[in-house]
C-alpha cells in the first residue's frame, strides 16, 4: 500500500501537467482566434480611412492684387471672403464655427460703433449665420448666438512665380494679419 | 482565465443547440427555436385590445416593410454618385413613371415611422410595460433597451436617407448633424473624418451614407426586431398578461394540449405557457388565428391606406442641387432633429475665458444623457408590480408626469423648429411673413 502512494501521486501530477497542457493549448487556441479577428477589424476599417483625398486644394490662387476689387470678394467653392482695403489683404472663412454654415457678409445700414476687445471701432458691416442666428463682427468676431469662438483668419501670400494672391486655408493667422502689396 | 471562461460559456450558448449535451438540450434546442417563437398559438383577450397596446409596433413593422419594399425598387432607379445623385432622384419625379409615388412613399413611411416609434416607446412607458411582471425567466427591461436601439436606429435610417437626393436640404442637414459629431471633445474631428470619408462633404461621405442606408442600418434592425419579438414571448406576452394574471384568482393549470411541445416544456420548466399557469387560458384567451391575424392585416391594411393617401397629398420635395457654396436661410435639419437645432442653438455656454459649443451640450451630450437615463430607468424604477402593463397606474403618476413633460418638450421644440423659425433662426409667427433672402452671397 505504501508503495503505491507515490505512484497515484505521480499519476495525479501527470494529470495536472496534462490539464495546464491543454489550458495553455485552449489559450493559445483562443488567443489566436481573437488575434486574427482583431486584425481582420483592423485592416476592415483601416481600409475605410481615405489616405488620398480627391479634394479640392487648401492652398489656392485667386488672382492678381490688383484685379481684386476694392471691399469684399466671397470665393464660393472654398467658402472663403477676400478682403481688400487699398493695399493690404486679408481673409476670413466663412465657416461659421457653431455648425459650419456658410455666413452672409452683411452691409450695415448705418455705421456701428462697437467695443471689440476693449477697443472701440466702427464697423460698416457684419458676418450673420442662416442657421442657427450666430453673429460676428466685421473682424469676425462672435457676439451673438450660438457660436463659440470666432470665424478663423487664413494666411495670404504672394505667389513668387506670377505675383498672384495666394490663400491658404491650412494657415489660420491672428486677427491683426494684413498682406501689404 | 475569467475571461476565457467566459467566452465559452458564450461560445456554448450560442451554439448548443447544433450539438446538445442531453436528450433534454436536444429537445430545448426545439423548444426555443425562434421560428417557433414567431407567433402565439393563443393570444389573451387583454393583449389584443386595441385601446392597450394601439398596434403601434405592428404600425411600425408594416411601415419598415413598406420602407423596404419601396427602397429596393428604388435602389434599381437611384445612382450614389455626387455627379448623377441629384439628377436620379429629378428623373424618378419627373421621368419614371410612378417615380414621384414611390419615393413620396419611401419618404412619408419614414416619416411616419419615425413618429410611431416615438409613440410606441410612449405607450410602453405610460402602462409601464417595460417592468417584469411574476413570470418566470421574463426580462422587459431588456427589451426596452432593445427598443431604444431600434428607436435609434430609425433615426440614422432616416438621417443617412437624407443626404441621398443630394440636394441643398440634405447637403445642410447633414453639414449640420456631422459637425454636431466633431463638436465631440479630442475625438470630434477624426469622427467626422471617418464619417465623411474625408474633410468635405463629397463622394466619399455620399457612398458612405449609402451603404449604411441600404444595408448596415437595415441588417441591424431586422437583427434587432426578430430579438424584440423574440423578447415578448420569453416574457410572457405583452405586460398586460402580467395584469390579466394578477386580476385572476390563481388556478391550476394542466399544460395545454394544443400544444405540440408542452411536454418539453414542462421538463425544461421555462416554456411561456407553462409559466403562465395562472391564468385561466380557456377563459381568457382566444385562437390567434383568426382573432389576431384579423386585426394584424386590418392594421396593415389601414396602414398602407394612411401612407398612400399621405404619399399623394403631401408630394416629396426636392430642392436645387447641392451647392457647398451658399447655404439656404433657414437651413433646417430634419423636422425629427429640429428640437435639438432648437437646443444647439440656445445652449452655447460662455465660462469665463473658454466657450461650450451648443453643438456639444445639445447635439452630443444631452442626447447621451438621455439615452443613459432611458436605458437606466426600468432598473431603478420603483413602482410595484400591480402598475405593469396598466394606463396611468396612480402608482406610477409622479414619473408618468415627469417622462410626459420631457415629452411635450420635445414635441414643443420640434413644432418650434419646424413652424416658426425663420432667416437666421429669428422667431416669426405662423401669421408674419418671412422677409426676402437673397439667394447668392
Amino acid at each position: 500500500m505504501e508503495e503505491k502512494k507515490p505512484l497515484s501521486h505521480h499519476k495525479q501530477e501527470s494529470e495536472e501537467q496534462h490539464s495546464s497542457r491543454r489550458e495553455f493549448l485552449q489559450k493559445v487556441g483562443v488567443g489566436s482566434v481573437l488575434l486574427s479577428a482583431g486584425a481582420v477589424g483592423f485592416q476592415t476599417l483601416r481600409s475605410l480611412v481615405p489616405n488620398v483625398l480627391y479634394e479640392s486644394a487648401r492652398k489656392f490662387k485667386i488672382g492678381l492684387p490688383t484685379q481684386l476689387s476694392e471691399g469684399v470678394t466671397f470665393i464660393e467653392d472654398k467658402q472663403l471672403y477676400i478682403f481688400k482695403e487699398g493695399k493690404s489683404f486679408y481673409s476670413i472663412s466663412a465657416s461659421c464655427t457653431h455648425l459650419g454654415c456658410t455666413v452672409k457678409h452683411t452691409k450695415l445700414n448705418q455705421p456701428k460703433e462697437v467695443e471689440i476687445h476693449g477697443e472701440k471701432k466702427t464697423i460698416t458691416s457684419e458676418f450673420h449665420c442662416p442657421c442657427h442666428g450666430s453673429k460676428y463682427y466685421a473682424d469676425g468676431t462672435n457676439y451673438a448666438g450660438p457660436a463659440p469662438r470666432p470665424l478663423k483668419w487664413y494666411k495670404l501670400e504672394l505667389s513668387p512665380d506670377d505675383g498672384q494672391l495666394i490663400a491658404d486655408m491650412g494657415i489660420e493667422v491672428e486677427q491683426n494679419f494684413r498682406l501689404t502689396v | 482565465m475569467q475571461f476565457l471562461n467566459q467566452l465559452t460559456a458564450l461560445y456554448k450558448k450560442l451554439t448548443w443547440t447544433w450539438n446538445p449535451g442531453s436528450d433534454k438540450e436536444a429537445g430545448d434546442a426545439i423548444v426555443k427555436n425562434v421560428l417557433l417563437h414567431a407567433f402565439p398559438n393563443k393570444v389573451s383577450k387583454g393583449s389584443l385590445s386595441w385601446k392597450y397596446s394601439m398596434y403601434l409596433g405592428t404600425i411600425s413593422f408594416v411601415l419598415f416593410v413598406i420602407l423596404v419594399v419601396t427602397g429596393l425598387i428604388l435602389m434599381f432607379l437611384y445612382v450614389p454618385s455626387v455627379e448623377r445623385a441629384y439628377s436620379s432622384v429629378k428623373d424618378l419625379e419627373f421621368v419614371v413613371s410612378f417615380g414621384w409615388l414611390l419615393r413620396s412613399l419611401h419618404r412619408i413611411a419614414a416619416h411616419l415611422m419615425v413618429a410611431v416609434v416615438f409613440l410606441h416607446m410612449v405607450r410602453v412607458f405610460l402602462t409601464g410595460a417595460y417592468k417584469n411582471g411574476k413570470s418566470v425567466g421574463s426580462n422587459r427591461p431588456l427589451n426596452w433597451i432593445i427598443g431604444l436601439g431600434l428607436l435609434l436606429m430609425t433615426l440614422l435610417l432616416s438621417f443617412t436617407g437624407y443626404l441621398l437626393p443630394w440636394d441643398q436640404l440634405a447637403y445642410w442637414a447633414i453639414t449640420v448633424g456631422t459637425n454636431i459629431a466633431s463638436s465631440a471633445p479630442v475625438v470630434g474631428d477624426k469622427i467626422r473624418f471617418f464619417l465623411l470619408g474625408g474633410n468635405f462633404i463629397d463622394q466619399n461621405a455620399l457612398i458612405r451614407f449609402y451603404v449604411l442606408h441600404v444595408f448596415f442600418l437595415p441588417m441591424i434592425v431586422v437583427f434587432l426586431f426578430v430579438w424584440h419579438m423574440w423578447r415578448i414571448r420569453k416574457d410572457g406576452g405583452l405586460a398586460v398578461v402580467d395584469q390579466e394574471a394578477l386580476t385572476q384568482k390563481p388556478e391550476k393549470v394542466i399544460p395545454v394540449k394544443s400544444k405540440t411541445y408542452s411536454l418539453l416544456g414542462i421538463t425544461n420548466g421555462s416554456s411561456v405557457h407553462v409559466q403562465t399557469t395562472m391564468v385561466n387560458e380557456e377563459e381568457n384567451s382566444v385562437a390567434s388565428i383568426p382573432n389576431l391575424t384579423r386585426r394584424l392585416w386590418l392594421v396593415t391594411l389601414g396602414t398602407i391606406i394612411v401612407t398612400v393617401i399621405l404619399s399623394i397629398i403631401f408630394r416629396a420635395p426636392l430642392e436645387a442641387a447641392a451647392n457647398p457654396a451658399v447655404t439656404p436661410n433657414p437651413a433646417k435639419a430634419p423636422w425629427y432633429f429640429l428640437w435639438l437645432q432648437e437646443i444647439v442653438t440656445i445652449s452655447t455656454i460662455p465660462l469665463g475665458f473658454v466657450t461650450i459649443n451648443g453643438a456639444l451640450i445639445g447635439g452630443i451630450i444631452l442626447p447621451t444623457v438621455m439615452i443613459c437615463l432611458a436605458v437606466w430607468w426600468p432598473y431603478r424604477d420603483p413602482s410595484g408590480i400591480n402598475s405593469v402593463g396598466v394606463w396611468f397606474a396612480p402608482e406610477r403618476k409622479k414619473q408618468n408626469r415627469i417622462f410626459i413633460i420631457i415629452c411635450l418638450f420635445i414635441i414643443i421644440f420640434t413644432i418650434i423648429g419646424t413652424f416658426l423659425r425663420g432667416p437666421y433662426w429669428n422667431f416669426y409667427f405662423p401669421w408674419e411673413a418671412w422677409p426676402t433672402m437673397p439667394v447668392k452671397y
